[in-house]
C-alpha cells in the first residue's frame, strides 16, 4: 500500500476571467522510504503541490490517501490535518525558517512540545537528531548565530522530530551553495533509507536529485511525464 | 517552553524601553489615584479629627468649610441650652493668605476656646496645646515655624507653642490653631485707620438725620462693628441623646443649620471635590487608554515582525491557542512589568510631593484589574494577526 496517494488534484484561485487553474488533475503516487522529486520551471505548481499534499491549501477537487486513510476528498477534509502535520509530516523550506528567539535546541524542541513527548524523553531525542545532524556543539545557539547550512541542519533536525513518515521539501538547497545543497540533499536520502520516512522534494536543480527513486516534471500544473526513474 | 520568555529575551532592548515608557504612565496613573485621595483627605481631614457629634452653622448655609457662615458667637450660649446637648463650643474657621517670614503664605485660622472647648489639635507632635488666652498659637508643621518662634499676625505677635500634622485645611494649607479671642481680633477687627473713617462717616450721617453732635458722641461706640462673630457652633451630646432630635430642636428654634460629621464630609465631597474628582477620573481613563494603545501597538509590531515564524508554527502543526498563548503573555508580562516599574517609582518619589499623594491598596489593585484588562485588550490585534496568518507563509506559496 502506498504511503501517499493523490488523485486527479486539482487547484484553482481566482473566479471567472481571473480564474488560474494551478494544478489542473495532478495525480501521484509515493511509497514509504521512496525519495520522489518534483520539477518544473518557477510557476509551474511546485509548491502549489506541496501544499495540496499537506492540505495546508485546499484543492478544488480529487482524492488525498495518507497512510490508508483518505484525507481529502472533493472539497472534504476528513480530520484534523494540524494534527497530521504535527503527527506525520515534517517540512524542510527554501530558507531553514527556524524560530529565531529560540536556540537550536529549541527549535528541535518545539514540534516534540506539541505533541505532548515527556521531557526527558523529549530532550533525549534532541540531541540524539543534533548529534545525527552533526551540530550537537551548537545546540544552544541562537540560529542568527548558526551558518546557513547549519540552520538548515537545525530545520531537518526539527522536521525529523516527530518520527514523520512523510518529509515535504520546497527546495531546500536553494539558499544553499553547490557543496552545502548536496550535503543536505544526501542527508535526505540518508534519513530515507535508515528511517523508511519518504521525501518529497522540489527542485529544479537536476544535479541535487542524483539517487533519487522518482521524478516528476511539473509545467503549467500538470504532470509532463509518468514518474521516471532515476 | 515559555515562546513569549524567549521572544522578550531576544528583544530585551525594546522590551525594556516599552516597559520604561508604559511604567512612567502607570506612575501618572497611580499619582492621579494618589492626588484624588489625597485631596478627599486633606479636604475632610479637618472635619473628621474636629468630629463633634453635630456642626450648627448659619441657617441655609452649607458652612463652615463649603461655604462662609457667620453666626453671632452669643449663639453658642443658645445652642448649649438645648435639651440633649452636654456641650457646645464656638469655631472660627478662616482661609487667610498673610506673610510668614516675609513670604506670603496661606493657611486657615482656627479659632476655638482654649480653656476646654471642642475644636482645638487633638495630637501634637512637639510642645504644648495654647493655654493662654492670648497671643500663642499652635501651627501645622507645614507652615514651616519653630517652635517658640514669635510671629507677627495682624496687630500682635503670637510665640508658637505647639506643632502638629494630624490636619491640614480643606485646600490642602496649613492649619494655625489661635485662641478663640485671638482670632476674633485677628480676622475681624478692623485696623485704627479704618476705624476712623468708619466713624466720620457715621458721624456725618448721624448729623445729615439731624442728630446732634453731643447725641451723635454718644451714639457712635454703640455702632462700632462686632467683632464676636464665629463661623460655627460644635456640639457634643450628653450620652444617650438622639442627634436628631437635637438637630431638629436647633433648626426650628433656633432657625440655624445643623449637620452631623458624616453630613459635613459629604457637603465638602460633594462641593468642592466633586469636579476635581471628576477631572481626575476623567484624566486617568484617557491615560490608561494611552498606556493600552502604546501596548497593542508595540505588541502589533511584535507580531508582525515575527508573522513568518507565526506561520512556520502553524504550519508545523502548532495548534492556534499555542500561538495565541505567546502573543497574549507577551502582551501581559509588558502590562505587569510597566506597572510595577510605575508602582515602584511612585513609592519612591511619593514624599516629594508638595501635597499629600494618599496611596490606597484598593485602588492600586483596582488600577492593575484595569491595567490587566487592558493588557489583555492590547494584545487582540496582534491575536487577530495570528489567526489570519495562514500557514502556507512559511513556503513562501499561495
Amino acid at each position: 500500500m502506498a504511503l501517499l496517494e493523490v488523485q486527479g488534484i486539482t487547484k484553482v484561485f481566482g473566479h471567472g476571467h481571473l480564474e488560474v487553474r494551478a494544478l489542473d488533475g495532478v495525480s501521484l503516487t509515493v511509497e514509504a522510504g521512496e525519495l520522489v522529486a518534483l520539477m518544473g520551471p518557477s510557476g509551474s505548481g511546485k509548491t502549489t503541490l506541496l501544499l495540496c499534499i499537506s492540505l495546508i491549501l485546499e484543492p478544488t477537487s480529487g482524492t488525498v490517501v495518507f497512510d490508508g486513510q483518505t484525507i481529502y476528498r472533493d472539497g472534504a477534509t476528513w480530520l484534523d490535518v494540524r494534527r497530521l502535520r504535527r503527527e506525520k509530516i515534517g517540512f524542510v523550506f527554501q530558507t531553514a525558517n527556524l524560530i529565531p528567539f529560540l536556540t537550536a535546541r529549541e527549535n528541535v524542541l518545539f514540534p516534540l512540545t506539541l505533541v505532548g513527548t515527556a521531557p526527558k524523553v523529549a530532550a533525549a531525542r534532541v540531541m540524539e537528531l543534533l548529534e545525527y545532524m552533526e551540530i550537537s556543539a551548537r545546540a544552544d545557539y541562537l540560529p542568527a548565530l548558526l551558518s546557513g547550512g547549519e540552520q538548515q541542519r537545525v530545520a531537518i533536525a526539527r522536521a525529523l522530530a516527530n518520527r514523520p513518515q512523510l518529509i515535504l521539501a520546497d527546495e531546500p538547497t536553494a539558499s544553499l551553495d553547490t557543496a552545502r545543497g548536496k550535503k543536505v540533499m544526501a542527508l535526505l536520502k540518508r534519513i530515507a533509507r535508515e528511517h523508511r520516512t519518504a521525501v518529497v522534494t522540489v527542485t529544479h536543480d537536476p544535479r541535487m536529485i542524483e539517487g533519487f527513486d522518482v521524478i516528476y516534471h511539473l509545467k503549467d500544473g500538470r504532470l509532463e511525464n509518468s514518474p521516471e526513474s532515476t | 517552553m515559555d515562546l513569549a520568555v524567549r521572544d522578550l529575551k531576544l528583544h530585551k532592548g525594546r522590551f525594556l524601553a516599552t516597559v520604561l515608557g508604559v511604567g512612567l504612565l502607570f506612575t501618572i496613573v497611580l499619582t492621579m489615584n494618589g492626588v484624588y485621595r489625597g485631596n478627599v483627605f486633606e479636604g475632610t481631614a479637618l472635619i473628621t479629627h474636629t468630629g463633634p457629634d453635630l456642626w450648627v452653622v448659619e441657617r441655609d448655609r452649607g458652612g463652615p468649610f463649603n461655604e462662609q457662615s457667620s453666626l453671632p458667637e452669643i449663639l453658642a450660649d443658645s445652642v448649649a441650652a438645648v435639651p440633649g446637648v452636654a456641650q457646645a463650643s464656638p469655631f472660627i474657621y478662616y482661609p487667610v493668605e498673610r506673610s510668614i517670614k516675609g513670604v506670603s503664605r496661606r493657611f486657615s485660622i482656627i479659632g476655638y476656646e482654649v480653656f476646654g472647648g471642642l475644636g482645638g489639635p487633638r495630637e501634637l507632635t512637639r510642645g504644648r496645646p495654647i493655654t493662654q488666652a492670648h497671643y500663642e498659637m499652635v501651627a501645622h508643621e507645614k507652615l514651616g515655624v519653630r517652635m517658640g518662634e514669635k510671629v507677627p499676625l495682624g496687630l500682635h505677635t503670637f510665640t508658637v507653642v505647639g506643632l502638629t500634622r494630624e490636619a491640614v485645611a480643606t485646600d490642602g494649607e496649613p492649619l494655625v490653631y489661635l485662641s478663640l479671642a485671638d482670632a476674633q481680633e485677628f480676622l475681624f477687627q478692623r485696623d485704627n485707620e479704618e476705624v476712623r473713617n468708619q466713624r466720620e462717616r457715621q458721624r456725618r450721617s448721624l448729623a445729615a438725620q439731624g442728630v446732634s453732635p453731643a447725641q451723635v458722641e454718644r451714639l457712635l461706640p454703640h455702632l462700632a462693628p462686632d467683632t464676636h462673630i464665629i463661623n460655627a457652633v460644635l456640639v457634643r451630646l450628653e450620652p444617650g441623646a438622639d442627634r436628631v432630635q437635637v438637630a431638629t430642636h436647633i433648626r426650628d428654634w433656633l432657625y440655624l443649620s445643623v449637620f452631623t460629621t458624616q453630613e459635613e464630609v459629604e457637603l465638602v465631597i460633594r462641593g468642592r471635590l466633586a469636579r476635581m474628582s471628576a477631572q481626575l477620573l476623567f484624566f486617568r481613563t484617557l491615560l490608561l487608554l494611552v498606556s493600552v494603545v502604546i501596548i497593542s501597538l508595540v505588541i502589533y509590531t511584535f507580531t508582525m515582525e515575527k508573522i513568518r515564524s507565526i506561520a512556520v508554527m502553524k504550519l508545523i502543526g502548532a495548534p492556534n491557542w499555542t500561538v495565541v498563548r505567546m502573543i497574549l503573555e507577551e502582551s501581559l508580562l509588558m502590562t505587569v512589568s510597566s506597572f510595577l516599574i510605575g508602582l515602584g517609582l511612585i513609592y519612591s518619589i511619593v514624599d516629594l510631593f508638595p501635597r499629600k499623594i494618599l496611596l490606597l491598596p484598593g485602588d492600586t489593585m483596582f488600577t492593575f484589574l484595569v491595567a490587566l484588562v487592558g493588557g489583555f485588550l492590547a494584545s487582540v490585534l496582534g491575536v487577530w494577526q495570528v489567526l489570519r496568518t495562514p500557514p502556507g507563509l512559511a513556503l513562501g506559496g499561495q
